[in-house]
């Protein structure tokens, strides 16, 4: 009875139902970067070995789509004119697709939907600050590209006496959605038992800071150059506490079926002997802890 | 059957009428039946859905929690809306200056920016005021001051957000309801004499509320859909719960599917409830009340049984 083009109909029309029903929270406002064209990535030069571990189809296609949540300075935000995607992320990208001979497009997409989009074909590449975990490992390979850590940051007039994860009972939490820190904030609230500790997951991290600046929440929490980077800019209304913890590499999110890990990885130890890599971490204020020798793949620690 | 002649002694009055036979009818519901059942054939054995998925959350402690939030957050929303809404209308029609330029601004203001700021600047407060304070204003002694962080919390700014926004709409909608009512009947009650407000109470708005109740109905179920948007204030509704389940797991296409299926059980009540309140109100204008569906389906039932002797029209 169900011919072939009713069901290829129905599907069409099912997908449909899924995107215009439900509706998904990740804005597609398309900016490429390519044009901004840093002063860093400028200097990395192709680097012919690793093009050729390049599968054939990708050379032939000639543009990578790179996701990042441009939500999160220093590494990955909109520059002044509320457009271009600039930072840390985007950049080390523009410097890879120079080493590899591709165009690198940075699109803004909202940080929980990076992976979902890896997976459904709409991203080559995920470059947003994520941690290479064990649990995202399953979904994603990544290629590791920084060591980070998490720091706690306060609201300086209530000062609140942080040091470590155990400290934030009693404490209200704001923290964004889809991120470690959720997740260890989640973890620590259990533990706290009568000294209730509160976590409010906003959307991103500006709205985190907001609960900071207006009192709502304590402290909060994010990987250390965004906490270092947001607390240069407060003007002193908030201010580092603690010392960071549970130091974790940055991976870049690569789709499990495309195979283009090796010649990404060969590209940034390029960049790493050629002192490209340094200048943008430089450029962008992170601590020399920050940077790494030798990406790895895959390289989840717990 | 019907062209046999009338023997002599048979009741020649007894017409046995046939009834319309809807062809197209048919055909149409046939196609739609062969549709909707690949739709759910091709849903069932698309992996890619991930039912199971769908179905271990869909119950899942967090979501019904989301749920829970989401349904009494819409109605206190809601009926701060329709109360507050019911009489800004009022006063915006009253020949009171000062109470129609009250309303005027406060629906130029509530109407004129997103809610989404508004939920914001609710929860947000702290940042402008961080103390609120009652007392004799400029510079007079403070009665009771309190800490605007405790005050108003996350959930608090999300009541005053989206229902001080529906109240903006909901005013036009009842002054629309109110407008529809026909001036001889303000003229009857006073011919009666009836005070202002009992007119109103007794005459004008019973009739009104049959303009005014299916708009409502409208933005009722659209406050579910819209309280979506305390998220920005890390209030976890139905949809932003879903969020943060598959900000862990990455599930996000099943996780979607279990909010949509909540939403959707939450408008058929409220649609349903609606169809009731209208029924009700509907008294003064009809002469007969519509069929209820069960009064419908009964009609039918009853229709299909003696339907083949021929005799029903």
């Amino acid at each position: 009875m169900r011919t072939p083009t009713l069901g290829a109909f129905a599907a069409t029309a099912v997908m449909a139902l899924a995107v215009t029903g439900c509706g998904s929270d990740d804005d597609d406002s398309t900016t490429t970067s390519a044009s901004t064209g840093t002063t860093a990535a400028a200097t990395a030069t192709v680097n012919d070995a690793a093009v050729a571990l390049l599968p054939a189809e990708v050379k032939s296609k000639g543009t990578l789509t790179v996701a990042a949540d441009a939500s999160y300075p220093p590494n990955e935000f909109f520059d002044k004119d509320g457009k271009t995607i600039i930072g840390l992320d985007p950049d080390l990208a523009q410097a890879l697709g120079t080493a590899l001979g591709l165009k690198m497009e940075v699109k803004n997409a909202g940080f929980d939907g990076i992976i979902a989009g890896l997976a459904s074909g709409k991203y080559d590449l995920g470059m947003s600050s994520f941690t290479d975990n064990k649990e995202r490992e399953k979904v994603v390979n990544f290629v590791t590209y920084l060591s980070a850590g998490t720091s706690f940051f306060v609201n300086a007039q209530k000062n609140p006496a942080i040091t470590d994860l155990a400290s934030l009972c009693g404490y209200k939490v704001a923290v964004e959605k889809g991120t470690v820190q959720l997740d260890d904030a989640t973890a620590q609230s259990k533990k706290c038992g009568s000294k209730k500790l509160t976590v409010l997951p906003y959307p991103d991290q500006n709205g985190a800071n907001q609960a900071l600046a207006s009192g709502r929440a304590d402290v909060s929490m994010a990987d250390s150059p965004v906490a270092d980077y947001q607390v240069k800019l407060s003007n002193g209304q908030l201010k580092l506490a603690g010392t960071p913890y549970g130091t974790a590499p940055y991976g870049i999110a690569i789709p499990k079926n495309l195979d283009i890990t090796k010649a990404l990885q060969a590209a940034l130890k390029g960049l790493i002997t050629d002192g490209t890599y340094q200048k943008i971490l430089d450029k962008w204020g992170l601590e020399k802890s920050a940077a790494i020798a030798d990406p790895v793949i895959n390289g989840a620690q717990d | 059957m019907a062209t046999s002649t009338p023997q002599p002694g048979e009741d020649a009055g007894d017409i046995k009428a046939v009834p319309v036979r809807h062809y197209g009818r048919w055909a149409v519901a046939a196609v739609v039946l062969v549709v909707v059942a690949s739709l759910v054939y091709s849903a069932a054995n698309n992996d890619r859905f991930k039912w199971d998925i769908f179905g271990d959350y869909l119950f899942s402690d967090r979501v019904m929690r989301g749920l829970w939030l989401t349904m009494w957050l819409s109605v206190v929303a809601t009926v701060i809306g329709v109360v507050l809404g019911t009489i800004l209308a009022v006063m915006r029609l009253s020949t009171n200056p000062v109470l129609s330029t009250i309303s005027l601004v406060y629906i130029w203001a509530f109407r004129g920016t997103p809610v989404l700021v508004q939920i914001f600047l609710w929860a947000f407060i702290g940042s402008i005021y961080p103390e609120i304070t009652f007392g004799v204003p400029f510079g007079g002694p403070d009665l009771i001051s309190s800490n605007s962080n405790d005050l108003i919390k996350p959930i608090t700014a999300a009541i005053l957000g989206l229902g001080l926004n529906f109240a903006a709409y909901q005013a036009e909608i009842v002054r629309a309801g109110l407008l529809s009512v026909d001036e001889g009947q303000v003229e009857a009650a006073k011919a009666l004499g009836m005070t202002g407000a009992n007119t109103m109470r007794r005459i004008v708005l019973p009739q009104a509320m049959r303009v005014i109740i299916p708009p409502t109905g409208n933005q009722a179920i659209d406050m579910l859909k819209t309280s979506s948007l305390v998220s920005v204030i890390a209030v976890s509704d139905l949809l932003y719960s879903v969020q943060l389940i598959y900000g862990q797991n990455y599930q996000q296409i099943p996780l979607l599917f279990v909010a949509c299926f909540w939403y959707l059980l939450l408008t058929t009540i409220f649609t349903i409830g609606q169809y009731y309140l209208e029924r009700h109100y509907a008294k003064g204008n009809l002469r007969e009340l519509p069929q209820t569906p069960v009064q419908r389906a009964r009609a039918m039932a009853a229709s299909v049984r003696f339907g083949g002797t021929g005799n029903s029209i």
